[in-house]
């Protein structure tokens, strides 16, 4: 049970390295399968007989697509639709308020601070995902920024750098919202068949494969979802 | 290609400097690929009834992977027969022809590290 266990997370390690350096799903479930092969046949455990799953991932040096490609396809949509999301959060709270948007500097400069972690995402992915603390810590840093940014509100015209209507905000804001996450779902709809992890003989996609696939689309539909229920929220307690 | 299972392996077979099998492997596992396409756990027990100690598959696959990228080693997966599916690796020519060339040159350089060695000649060169 134990060796079940280590092993499981062993093929955990050893599909998020070989997704991080960008390897293609069917030469990951290629691995997958000759690596379970061998430990069959042997009845080693994985990291007794293939070494720490990151030096193997490493060592195989398979094949991976090229590094921007994945900036191109999921960081700038996510990016976009983040600053669609605050923007959205902002011009709500005015709009059931029936107020303007008052915007101050102190406010833009702590609402960018989580779409500058979000931009800058290449240059510290492997910490983040490597090292539990960095990403709590920035985790933290982003919701504390966005709380401090209602703290920075302006409370009058006068505080106020800029004071816009809300309402074409919100709506531009949902609609960008809306538009990203159809695009989103159109384009892992026709890039799940590509790049799944599938099993090199019966061709058939791995389970967590079918679990991650569902995660894929509530995923591309998180900020809508987050925002009708700020929207609930807020008309709730208006 | 058949798990090989009888003759026991030569003493002290197992005690190879690694660095002496890092530089061998290669054509090592081309040899074992010469009789017949084979996979996995079929190839390090070649080596291993060869006297080659036991290879680890953190060590064996990485290499024929980067064989089957240079085109040295073919790959197939068959089904097995009630067990799992076996990836099985075969030499292409390229390999083979490899294989001759880098079998060759091992032989030379054998050869000529085994005269070097020699304790006669040792003896010779530096008198008592």
């Amino acid at each position: 049970m134990t060796q079940q266990t280590n092993d499981k997370k062993w093929f955990d390690q050893l599909v998020m390295e070989l997704r991080l350096r960008q390897v293609h799903g069917s030469a990951i479930g290629d691995t997958i399968a000759s690596t379970r092969e061998l430990l069959g046949d042997t009845g080693q455990r994985a990291e007794e007989a293939f070494g720490p799953a990151r030096d193997y991932a490493a060592a195989l040096e398979l094949p991976s697509e090229p590094k921007h490609d994945w900036v191109r396809k999921a960081l700038w949509p996510s990016l976009l639709g983040l600053l669609a999301f605050l923007l959205f959060n902002q011009a709500m709270v005015s709009w059931t308020r029936s107020e303007p948007l008052l915007v101050s500097p102190a406010q833009l400069a702590l609402l960018a601070t989580p779409v500058v972690f979000l931009a800058f995402l290449p240059l510290y992915l492997d910490a983040f995902i490597r090292r539990i603390w960095v990403c709590i810590g920035i985790t933290a840093i982003c919701v504390l920024s966005g709380l401090l940014s209602a703290f920075a509100t302006p409370s009058s015209r006068a505080e106020a750098w800029l004071a816009i209507d809300p309402l074409p905000w919100l709506i531009g804001s949902a609609l960008v919202m809306v538009a990203l996450s159809t695009m989103n779902t159109i384009r892992s709809a026709h890039s799940e068949d590509d790049n799944d992890i599938t099993d090199p003989l019966s061709g058939t996609t791995d389970i967590t494969g079918r679990g991650a696939r569902a995660i894929v689309q509530i995923t591309n539909w998180l900020f809508p979802i987050l925002a009708i229920a700020m929207l609930g929220l807020a008309l709730s307690f208006r | 290609m058949n798990v090989p299972a009888s003759d026991p392996q030569p003493t002290g077979s197992a005690d190879w400097p690694s660095d002496w099998l890092r530089a061998t492997l290669g054509f090592l596992a081309l040899r074992a690929l010469s009789a017949g396409p084979s996979y996995g756990y079929a190839i390090i027990s070649e080596l291993e009834h060869h006297g080659f100690g036991t290879i680890k598959g953190g060590t064996l696959y990485p290499l024929l992977t980067r064989y089957e990228t240079a085109g040295l080693v073919t790959t197939e997966w068959r089904a097995g027969d009630g067990g799992p599916g076996r990836k099985y690796f075969a030499l292409t020519d390229q390999g083979r022809a490899e294989l001759t060339r880098l079998s060759a040159d091992w032989l030379r350089f054998a050869v000529t590290s085994t005269h070097y060695l020699d304790p006669e000649r040792l003896t010779k060169e530096i008198p008592a």
